[in-house]
Parts: structure tokens; C-alpha cells; sequence
């Protein structure tokens, strides 16, 4: 399958003689020797390809670059180097025109602060990115209708931005940009605003959208958990550089070097790994032959566990009928507490009964 | 350190201009000419109390029935107060200026909003415009355009500018860096970026500058009044230099009605304009008193009333038929005077204006100060003016312009300049009485400008001479400033000594005492001559004559005078025609005309 989106090494710079920067870096400058002299490296050979119906999350601290880059995708920022490709096309190669053009039909944004505005309605809102296709007022109003519709604003069309709550707004702003069809959704930190609850609203909402609009999304976030929640792929970024591309378990279970590993630390791991992650593939082939519960290898972490305590025996994880992993209760522990291998024997062994009765 | 010579590079600078930007000026002051009494005319058209009506309607329309009755009872004060015509002619010369202003700063506003090279090269541009004081550019102003309104409009019109583009600026600069950003993500060309997003949000911001530049524009207008713009300002101006205290508030008050009225509506509009204020206005709960007619019926309710007046002007104007004379010299032929608002100026200018008049020619009089009626004299703006003190109080005027006049000849003198007391200081009579009375005194001689002429030749040499000049100070002022701390101490009968001269109206009016000069200090005293433009006589020879050959005794002038004061303002000419009866014969000797067989043939 060819990509949709591909970033070719791109790198931004700001300041004086960017290009010249550029050189430096790819001779293998640092970014704090840029910095003394007054050029910021925004991000530095970021190279991805992102799939069709793919959501690619790109996860950074705060002036990792992860914006700058996502502004390199719809041509809002120049790259300095580097190639932007959309189906096909090249992006850095367009005319402003011709950008335009691409940005107005094929690719839409949602704003971190929603970014509506304020002196149109609700309708007039959704119904913008139509109303600058010079889309008739009938149609955008009945397509703009529609995106309010599938993000649960039917009834809100009259009403004003200001009127409503943080999570309403940027759902107009989410219909706004789904209103134009585009191929491609990009967005920043979308849902870094919102309050936790509003937050997890969202992404539910998100991802049921997705399962039946089948968009191309690419997502910034500083929140790991929002990353290992929506992303199919992510994409790690630190001091401008991407560290790390691949699946939420790729990260979590593999990280590249420390920088991710410690990143990695605080997430809830429960929710994001499932029992092909967790179990020991190493099998004798006997492990399912009771009629005890088995897993799939698509069984959430939290189920797994919930299972295991249920059974005596380590749990058996089953593709189909063919049996693939085993899932021991000490493993389960281990993952949930990033600690795999076997334990270290105990050097003054005691019955359980004594620690119960001491506690 | 060098001496920059800043000053001449300006002079030359100034002169290059006036000599080789003509056309561009000329051209400039066409259209602010055209601007101006082509609103005027509309304004002035209708019956005032109509105009006050349709006023007090669009207040109604943009801010509910109480403004609606408020501003119609403002203008129909200013109607009341006979400042109607001042009022319409303040009211057009600060629209035209706010327009001018508008079409300039708005679109500088947007371009320094989008530039910050344009930002930063505009802005010391803006500072040095607002900060200058606006004499300082309205001479140079005077010299491009001449006085009358498009000076005054240019003045104001620098003054006004700064407020425009700085909230044009400031406006787009607030709109949210995002909005503006979604919608370039949306892939919105940057005119409908502009149109669309920012100016629709930067409205609010834009108006609160379109109303500072009205408020600053009106603010302008007693200076522009200086240079001959008329108007609430020029009344403002002439009741200053008489010390008509109560004119002066009069007209004061009609600026400040304009104001209120201006800044409520322009406010009002602002919010009608801008979605966002629209709006919070559709929210708010309407009562009777806040309830305002929908635009329709506004502008129904304006056009009636409008339908009305023109109707009216219609009938009202029957044209006035031309009376053709025997003594009809001038056949309609216009002649400017310019006078400065001193007794003797304005006695022997509607003096001339009733002569003329009575001889066939069409007169207008304006009312500058001395600095702009020189400098309108040497442009050819004016024609003529009678109130020029030589050889020594108008001595720099005459030194700068003497080579562009003409000296008709002096009609009355010699004049006199002194040190004045109250006739109750009873033992101080010479200006050598004054020294060892520095206590009495406080020290303090009141004097008047700084610029004007005896000024200088007191602290020179006056006080030097009678050796004055450690123990008294010359107080700088003006010379209505002077006045009323006369008339002050007048009252209290307190200790005061003034610059005075004669003639000067002062005389009459208290009981004063001129401090004898024994040692000839002041000089001998100037004449009050004529001056016109270099050529006036030439072009007419008539006039010109009789100019050379007029001349006043001090009891005609302070007859005339005194005739003019008792008629009160306005009435100047109605006084002129008044004393002329009372003594006759004076018209055929100062203005004479050949036998009548030759006087019928010029009227045929």
C-alpha cells in the first residue's frame, strides 16, 4: 500500500541563513551550537510516511518541534530542506496558489484553542473551509449541517462560539474541518485544552469517527497516554529530531534509547498493551488443553488480568484455534511494572502464613 | 559643537516646495475646497431646526430615543444661539478632515499592520505629526494652501492622523494569531484573510481610532480657526482677542455639542458595524427609552425629513436681483480684506468693506492671526489689510514679506506703545516712578506674546534704560491673558502695570494712566499703514487710490470704534453704515468717484 503523506528529511530553521544552518546540521552540528549563534533548529531530518485511514501521532515535550513540523505538512511554514509529499505531490514545489488550493480542499487543521471565529455562527464556523472553496450557501449550509451532525452538535447550528463549552467549541472546530472532505486531518494538540474527562469524550469520539470515516490524521500531543490511545503509529520527537517511529507497543515494550524509555515510564501501560505483547511465545502445546477461559492475542492488558486471576494456571492465548503464547501470572506483574526476566530467589524462604500473621 | 543649520534647510526646503509643488498643492486644495462646500451646502440647506430634527433621528436610530431628544435639543441650542452657520461650517470642515483622515490611515494602518518595516518607519512619522505644535505647521500650511479651509483641514488633518493608523494597527495586530492562522489553513488568499477575519475583528479597535480622530480633528479647530477657516473656531478666536467672555463660552459650548454628538454617534456606529457588537446589542433588553427604530424606518423617517428641507431651500432661496448703481466702480469684482481682530483692525476693515461694497465690489473679510495674515498677503490669498504697525511693532513681518507687498500708506498715527497703570496708582506716573515700587508691583510687568514686537523692544531696552531690569520681570502671556488680569486688578483696584498701546479700546473702557516716557525709550511710535499683495493696485487702480489717499483723525477712529462696541458683535457693518450717516460726506472724500454723466455710463 503507498503512503499518503511522506516527510522527506525535512528541517526548519529560523533565524539568519537558514540554509547555511542546514549544512551544519547535516555535517552534524548540535542544536545548542546553532543557538549560540542565534538560529533556532525547529526540527532537524524528520522523515515519516503515514498510510491511508492511518492516524500518526506525533508526541513531544513542548519545543520539540512537533507544530513546527505538523505547519511544514500543509505548507502554513516553509521547510528549509526537505520534500513534503501528498499523494504524490510535492507540497515545497506548489505556488502559494496552488497551496492554497490543496489546502483548502484536501487538507484541514484543528486548533489547539479551537481557533473559531468569534464573529460567526456555529454554522457559519463549520461551513467556513466551503464558503472559501466558493462552495453555493445552500450546499455548504446542509454539508456544514451534516459535520455538526456526526459530532454530536445537531441543534447548535444558531448558536455562537462564545455560548459554548470548551469541548462543544472544538467539536465545532472538528466538524469545520471535516466539512470540507479533505483527505487529510491535521492536528495540534486538539485536545491538550480540554479537561480530562471532555478529553477522553473526545478521543472516543475520534476514534468512532474514524472507524467509519477513515481519514488520514496526523496528531501532535505532549501526552503519551492521548499518543498510545489514538495513534497506529508515533512518532517520538525531542530537541527537533524524531527518536523513535513505531506502534504504541513498539515504544512501550522496545524503546530506542533512555530518552524514550524514560518517557515511557509514567504511562498506564495497562491500557495500551494487549496479550500478544505480554505473552511468553515460547509454548510446550499443552496449555489449552483444559476448558478453562483463553485470551486472543487482541485481549486488553486490564482483561488478561482479570482472566488470570480467574484461572490457576497461566492464561492460554489462542489466534484462531492455534495456540501462540502462554501469559504466566508473573509476567503479567512484571509488564504492568516494566520489570521482565525471571525473579531472584528469596534467600530466607518462608510459608505465606507467618507474613500474613507478622502484617 | 557645529550649528546644524536645520532651520534654513527647512526654509529652503519650504520655499522649494511652494515653487515647484504648486500644482500638486493646488490640485490638493481643489478637491478639499470641493469636499468641503459641497457638505457645507448640504448642511446648511435645510431650515436648522429641520437639520437638528434629522440629527436628533439617526441618534435615535443608532442609540434610542433619549439621545434622539438630547441631541435635538443641543443643536436647537447651538440654532438658539445664533451659531447655527459656525456650527454647520465647524461640522464640515471636521467630516471633510475625518474623511481625508480615513482614506489615508486606515489603509497605512493595514500596511504597517502587515509590515513592520512599513510599522517602524511610520511610526516616529506619526509622533513627529502629533507632537509638533500645530502653529509650527500651520504656517507652512498657509504657504501650500493658503488660508482658508483646506489650511485648516491640513492642519487638522496631521493633528487627526496618528490616532487612525496607530488603532488601524494595533487593531489587526490584536486579532488572534491562530484565528488568522486557521484560516490560512483553510487556504484563505490573504485579501480575504483580511477582509473576512481580521478587519471584521479589528473593527471595534478601528472605530475607537475613527472616533479619536474626530474628537482630535475637533479639538483642532479653534487653531484652525487662525487661519481663517471660520467656524465655531474663528468665533472662538474673536471672542478671545476682545475678551468676550460670554461669546467665547457660547461657541465654546457649540464645540463641545458637536463633540458629544459626534463622538455618542461614531460610537454607536461602531458597534452597528462590527458583527460582534452587534450582537451584544441584539441580547440586551430594549426598554422605551433605549427602544430604536429599525434601519428602514430610519432611513424613511431621514429621507421625509430630507425631502422636506430640500423642498424648503428650494422656496426659501429667492435670488437676490444685482442692483446696478451710478457708483458701481467695481462691477461685482471681489476683494479680500484679512484683518486681525485689533479695534483699529476691525473698524477700518468693515470701514472699507461698506466703502467697497457702496462702490460696486464684492467684499470678504476674514479674521487671521498676524502671522498667517502676512503670510497670506504675501501669497496674493489676501488682498488687502489695514491694521500694520511700522516701522517697529510689525518690523519682522515686514523684513520676511516687505519684497512681496505693496505699502499702500499710512492713515492713521503715530500710535504709541507704553507701560499702563490704573489711574488709582496714584503716584506712579513716569516709567522712572516704577523703580524702588518693585514691591508694590510683585516685580511683575504683565506683557502680552512674547513674539510681538514691543516685547522685545521692553526687555531690550526700556527697562535697561530706566534701569528696571533687576528688579522687574516681564510676565510672557497673551494679550487676552493681559486684559483680564487687567480687568481683574481693575476690580480689586489692586497694584498692576501692563504693556499697553494706543489705540486700544482699553482706554475707554477704564480709567488708565500711560506712563510718561521722558526719556524717549519706546521710540517715536509707528503708523498704521495699509499693506496689500504686490500688484493689488495695479489690478485696481480705483481702489488703490483711494487706499493711498485714506487717512483717520484719532476722533474718527475711537468714534468709529466706540460705534462699533456699543453695536456689539455681528452688527460691525450695521455701525460702519451708522456713523457714515452721522457724518457726511466722508464716503465721497475717501472713496470719490468722477461726475455722474461718467457714473451712469460705468453702470450702463
Amino acid at each position: 500500500m503507498s503512503s499518503r503523506l511522506e516527510a522527506e528529511h525535512l528541517y526548519k530553521v529560523f533565524g539568519r541563513r537558514p540554509d547555511e544552518a542546514v549544512e551544519r546540521l547535516r555535517g552534524g552540528a548540535g542544536r545548542e551550537e546553532l543557538r549560540a549563534d542565534g538560529t533556532t533548529a525547529a526540527v532537524i531530518d524528520a522523515s515519516f510516511r503515514v498510510d491511508p485511514g492511518q492516524i500518526f501521532v506525533v508526541m513531544g515535550l513542548s519545543g520539540s518541534g512537533k507544530s513546527t513540523l505538523l505547519r511544514m505538512l500543509n505548507g502554513l511554514l516553509e521547510p528549509t530542506a526537505g520534500r513534503v509529499l501528498f499523494d504524490g505531490q510535492d507540497l515545497t514545489a506548489l505556488s502559494d496558489r496552488e497551496l492554497r488550493e490543496v489546502r483548502a480542499k484536501k487538507i484541514s487543521m484543528v486548533f489547539q484553542h479551537f481557533a473559531l471565529f468569534p464573529h460567526r455562527s456555529v454554522l457559519d464556523n463549520a461551513a467556513y473551509g466551503l464558503a472559501v472553496q466558493g462552495v453555493p450557501r445552500a450546499e455548504r449550509e446542509r454539508r456544514a449541517a451534516e459535520a455538526l451532525r456526526l459530532c454530536g452538535l445537531a441543534g447548535w447550528e444558531k448558536s455562537w462560539p462564545d455560548e459554548l463549552s470548551g469541548g462543544m467549541q472544538q467539536r465545532v472546530g472538528l466538524a469545520r474541518a471535516l466539512a470540507t472532505d479533505a483527505d487529510l486531518l491535521l492536528m495540534d494538540e486538539s485536545f491538550s485544552a480540554l479537561d480530562p474527562l471532555i478529553r477522553r469524550d473526545m478521543q472516543d469520539q475520534l476514534l468512532t469517527l474514524q472507524q467509519t470515516l477513515k481519514k488520514t490524521i496526523v496528531f501532535i500531543t505532549h501526552d503519551l497516554n492521548e499518543a498510545m490511545r489514538l495513534g497506529d503509529r508515533i512518532a517520538v520527537m525531542r530537541d527537533g529530531r524524531i527518536v523513535q517511529t513505531g506502534t504504541a507497543e513498539d515504544i512501550l515494550i522496545r524503546p530506542e534509547n533512555d530518552y524514550v524509555a524514560s518517557f515511557i515510564q509514567d504511562v498506564d501501560r495497562s491500557r495500551v498493551l494487549t496479550a500478544s505483547a505480554v505473552m511468553d511465545p515460547h509454548v510446550r502445546g499443552d496449555e489449552a488443553d483444559c476448558r478453562c477461559e483463553t485470551a486472543t492475542p487482541d485481549t486488553p492488558f486490564t482483561a488478561l488480568c482479570a482472566l488470570s486471576a480467574r484461572l490457576t494456571h497461566p492464561v492460554a492465548v489462542l489466534d484462531g484455534a492455534r495456540l501462540v503464547g502462554v501469559v504466566p501470572r508473573q509476567r503479567l506483574v512484571g509488564f504492568l511494572g516494566d520489570q521482565q526476566g525471571e525473579p531472584t530467589p528469596c534467600d530466607h524462604p518462608r510459608d505465606e502464613g507467618k507474613v500474613t500473621a507478622r502484617a | 559643537m557645529p550649528r546644524l543649520h536645520l532651520g534654513d534647510w527647512v526654509d529652503s526646503g519650504v520655499d522649494w516646495l511652494v515653487t515647484h509643488m504648486s500644482w500638486l498643492f493646488d490640485a490638493v486644495k481643489t478637491v478639499v475646497e470641493g469636499m468641503y462646500d459641497g457638505i457645507d451646502a448640504v448642511l446648511t440647506a435645510p431650515e436648522p431646526l429641520l437639520l437638528a430634527g434629522i440629527l436628533a433621528l439617526l441618534a435615535w436610530w443608532l442609540l434610542g430615543l433619549v439621545a434622539g431628544v438630547l441631541g435635538f435639543a443641543g443643536f436647537a441650542l447651538i440654532d438658539s444661539l445664533d451659531l447655527w452657520e459656525e456650527a454647520m461650517s465647524t461640522l464640515s470642515l471636521v467630516l471633510v478632515a475625518t474623511v481625508i483622515a480615513l482614506v489615508i490611515s486606515v489603509p497605512l494602518g493595514i500596511w504597517a499592520a502587515r509590515s513592520r518595516a512599513v510599522s517602524a518607519a511610520v511610526r516616529p512619522v506619526l509622533d513627529l505629526l502629533q507632537t509638533m505644535p500645530s502653529m509650527v505647521l500651520l504656517i507652512p500650511a498657509i504657504l501650500f494652501f493658503g488660508m482658508g479651509v483646506p489650511a485648516g483641514v491640513v492642519a487638522t488633518l496631521i493633528f487627526a492622523l496618528a490616532p487612525g493608523v496607530r488603532m488601524t494597527e494595533l487593531g489587526i495586530r490584536q486579532v488572534d494569531a491562530e484565528l488568522v492562522e486557521a484560516a490560512e489553513a483553510f487556504g484563505t488568499t490573504p485579501r480575504d484573510t483580511l477582509l473576512r477575519v481580521q478587519l471584521p475583528l479589528a473593527l471595534p479597535t478601528i472605530m475607537a481610532g475613527v472616533n479619536q480622530v474626530i474628537m482630535l480633528g475637533l479639538s483642532m479647530v479653534v487653531i484652525a480657526g487662525m487661519v481663517g477657516t471660520g467656524g465655531l473656531g474663528g468665533a472662538v478666536n474673536e471672542a478671545i482677542g476682545q475678551l468676550d467672555i460670554g461669546l467665547g463660552f457660547e461657541a465654546g459650548l457649540g464645540i463641545v455639542v458637536l463633540a458629544i454628538y459626534l463622538d455618542r454617534m461614531t460610537g454607536a456606529l461602531g458597534t452597528r458595524i462590527s458583527p460582534l457588537g452587534r450582537r451584544a446589542a441584539a441580547k440586551a433588553r430594549t426598554t422605551v427609552w433605549t427602544y430604536r427604530p429599525r434601519a428602514a424606518v430610519a432611513v424613511v423617517g431621514v429621507v421625509v425629513l430630507a425631502l422636506v428641507a430640500g423642498g424648503m431651500g428650494v422656496f426659501g432661496s429667492t435670488s437676490g436681483t444685482a442692483e446696478a448703481s451710478a457708483t458701481d466702480v467695481g462691477k461685482g469684482k471681489e476683494i479680500t480684506i484679512g484683518y486681525i481682530p485689533w479695534d483699529e483692525g476691525i473698524a477700518s476693515t468693515y470701514l472699507w468693506k461698506e466703502l467697497l461694497e457702496e462702490r460696486g465690489f464684492e467684499v470678504k473679510t476674514t479674521q487671521y492671526a498676524a502671522g498667517p495674515l502676512y503670510t497670506g498677503l504675501a501669497t496674493g490669498q489676501v488682498d488687502f489689510q489695514t491694521d500694520s504697525w511700522l516701522p517697529t511693532t510689525h518690523a519682522e513681518y515686514w523684513t520676511k514679506y516687505g519684497k512681496q507687498l505693496d505699502d499702500l500708506g499710512r492713515w492713521y498715527g503715530p500710535t504709541s506703545l507704553e507701560l499702563t497703570v490704573p489711574s488709582y496708582m496714584k503716584d506712579v506716573n513716569s516709567l522712572a516712578d516704577l523703580k524702588n515700587k518693585s514691591a508694590e508691583f510683585d516685580g511683575r510687568i504683565t506683557g502680552i506674546e512674547p513674539s510681538a514686537g514691543m516685547m522685545g523692544l521692553l526687555k531690550d531696552k526700556v527697562l535697561q534704560q530706566y534701569g528696571l531690569d533687576g528688579t522687574y520681570k516681564v510676565v510672557d502671556g497673551s494679550t487676552p491673558a493681559m486684559l483680564a488680569e487687567l480687568k481683574r486688578a481693575y476690580a480689586k483696584k489692586e497694584p498692576i502695570v501692563v504693556t499697553l498701546w494706543s489705540p486700544h479700546w482699553a482706554y475707554s473702557e477704564y480709567d488708565l494712566k500711560k506712563l510718561k516716557d521722558p526719556e524717549g525709550a519706546w521710540g517715536k511710535g509707528d503708523g498704521v499703514h495699509t499693506l496689500s499683495r504686490k500688484g493689488f493696485a495695479a489690478d485696481n487702480p480705483e481702489v488703490g487710490t483711494w487706499l493711498r489717499n485714506f487717512s483717520m483723525t484719532e476722533k474718527q477712529l475711537t468714534g468709529l470704534e466706540a460705534q462699533i462696541q456699543k453695536a456689539g458683535k455681528g452688527k460691525e457693518q450695521d455701525a460702519v453704515r451708522a456713523w457714515l450717516k452721522e457724518n457726511p460726506g466722508l464716503v465721497d472724500k475717501w472713496v470719490p468717484v468722477a461726475g455722474s454723466g461718467e457714473k451712469s455710463r460705468a453702470a450702463g
